[in-house]
This record gives C-alpha cells, sequence and structure tokens, in this order.
C-alpha cells in the first residue's frame, strides 16, 4: 500500500493506492494522524486505486472522521471501486461518510 | 500449547510448520488437503498466510470477487483470534488451517483466549454504533462467507465459501441477545 497526501485549497487529500490490508493499517493510521494533527479538518479520502480494506483500516477512517468531524470538517471518500462500493453498503458506513464519484465532486463546496 | 481446531480438521499432530494432512473424508475429495499452521501472536504474521492461501485461490481460477471475500474474512478471523482471542500476547498462538477445493474454500482460526460470544456483539450497522471504530468484523465474515461456525466457547472458527455463491457481501449481523 502507498498513501500520498497532498493539499488543494483548504482541503488535504489522502489517497490509498493498493492494499488497506492489516500490515497496511498502521501506516495508514499514521498517514492520517500527521495530516489531523498538521491541523487538517477537511480530508478527501480517494479511493480511487485502492482494492482492498479490512475493518481495521475501515477504523482508521472512522477515527479520522471523528477528530475532523469534532472540529468541524469532515472525511469525505471518493471514487471508491465495485467491491469497496459494496463494503461500504455492507456495513453501511456509506451512512457515516458522504461518497463521491471522484475527487473533483467531493471538493465542490468545500 | 497451539490451540485445538475442530476434530475434522485436526492432523496427526501439532504442526510448528506448515503441513498437509490428508482429507479424513475419504477419497471422493481427496484431491482437496487440509494445510495447517500455528501462528505467533502478531499481525504482521498474517501476510505470508494469506499470500498462501490467495496463490492458491488463483491457481484454481478462483475470481476476484471470490478472492476478496476470503481475503477479507481471512484477515478478520485472524486479527480477531490474536488481538480480541489472544489479546496480543506474544506466548499465544493462533492455529489457523484450510482447505481449498475447486468448489469451495474452508478456513479454521482457533486461538487460545477466553472466548466470547458471538451472538452478542453489538451490531454494527446500526445507527448508533456506526461511528464505533471497531467491531465489524463477526459481521464481515458473516457477510462475506456462505458459513461462519463458531464452537461453543467462541475460541474456534469454522468458515466456508463456496464457488457457486453470490459473490458479494450483505449485512448478516443480526444480533439476537
Amino acid at each position: 500500500m502507498k498513501v500520498q497526501v497532498r493539499q488543494e485549497g483548504f482541503c488535504t487529500i489522502v489517497s490509498i493506492q493498493g492494499s488497506a490490508d492489516v500490515g497496511a493499517s498502521a501506516a495508514l493510521r499514521d498517514a492520517f494522524l500527521r495530516a489531523v494533527d498538521a491541523g487538517a479538518t477537511r480530508i478527501v479520502c480517494d479511493l480511487s486505486k485502492t482494492d482492498f480494506i479490512c475493518s481495521d483500516a475501515l477504523g482508521v477512517l472512522i477515527t479520522a472522521y471523528l477528530k475532523a468531524h469534532g472540529r468541524g470538517g469532515f472525511v469525505r471518500l471518493a471514487n471508491p471501486q465495485k467491491r469497496l462500493r459494496e463494503l461500504l453498503a455492507t456495513t453501511r458506513l456509506d451512512h457515516l461518510f458522504d461518497v463521491f464519484p471522484d475527487v473533483a465532486c467531493a471538493l465542490k463546496d468545500a | 500449547m497451539p490451540p485445538s481446531l475442530p476434530k475434522e480438521g485436526r492432523g496427526p499432530s501439532v504442526p510448528s510448520h506448515p503441513t498437509e494432512t490428508p482429507d479424513a473424508a475419504g477419497p471422493r475429495r481427496r484431491e482437496a488437503c487440509w494445510t495447517e499452521e500455528v501462528l505467533p501472536t502478531r499481525l504482521t504474521a498474517i501476510r505470508e498466510s494469506e499470500r498462501k492461501v490467495l496463490a492458491r485461490l488463483a491457481a484454481l481460477g478462483y475470481g476476484e470477487d471470490h478472492c476478496f471475500a476470503v481475503r477479507l474474512a481471512f484477515e478478520e478471523a485472524l486479527i480477531n483470534a490474536m488481538k480480541h482471542g489472544n489479546r496480543m500476547d506474544p506466548s499465544r498462538q493462533v492455529r489457523l488451517a484450510y482447505r481449498i477445493s475447486p468448489d469451495r474454500v474452508e478456513l479454521r482460526v482457533a486461538d487460545e483466549g477466553a472466548g466470547f460470544r458471538p451472538e452478542c456483539v453489538p451490531d454494527p450497522t446500526v445507527d448508533e454504533n456506526l461511528q464505533r471504530p471497531c467491531g465489524r468484523g463477526v459481521m464481515l465474515m458473516r457477510s462475506y462467507m456462505d458459513e461462519v461456525i463458531y464452537s461453543a466457547n467462541g475460541t474456534e472458527v469454522r468458515m466456508v465459501k463456496y464457488r457457486a455463491s453470490p459473490v458479494r457481501g450483505f449485512p448478516k449481523s443480526g444480533r439476537r441477545c
């Protein structure tokens, strides 16, 4: 798994490439914590190149959501592929996160 | 001493390295053998076993949806065994067994913990639990596998995914107490 963090205006884009599996969730947690500790409150997670996500990694996204939401911000999910969309529906986390078809849409009104 | 698995899947001895044991069911399914491993309680130990399982699935021509489902359930079962069962105690072990046939994938995971009652795990899909960062493992296993059966004390789980079954997960959490 590769995590890239970049800034677009007031928003922080976290892109996850590959598998967010149990062996990668610690690195994912570090990336999100660093972003949040640096003051990020408007976070878009680009899932367009994410092929797998375990419950540990889902927990990282939820923790980031709670931190950002607590400061008046958000964590939005962009472009999850078919199996991840189904996973979000199965867990009903698509009721917690706003899910957008791509990063550009997620950045609108941000 | 490593935890036991259901009798059906036990080999002649506790292996310290991966071993394959003949199928007790007899010649009808002689091609499929159980592979048994004893893992240390260390999350990074999961990947190597997972790689072997996925390689065998690919060799038998299972599709990506089935591989995703099995991988998810495999990880969740082992994470649960290490985190919640063995409580990350490095002196405890997790016993894993898997048998991958052309028509089904069978997984067994046993920990050395105190056990639990899976039917009492709070439903993570209800609104009041959506913000909880953990507690989705059992629900995901039930959603993505066709059979998920716990031993009476909850220290062992047996799961089956049939090749002919639908591939996508759907909520099957159903808290019952």
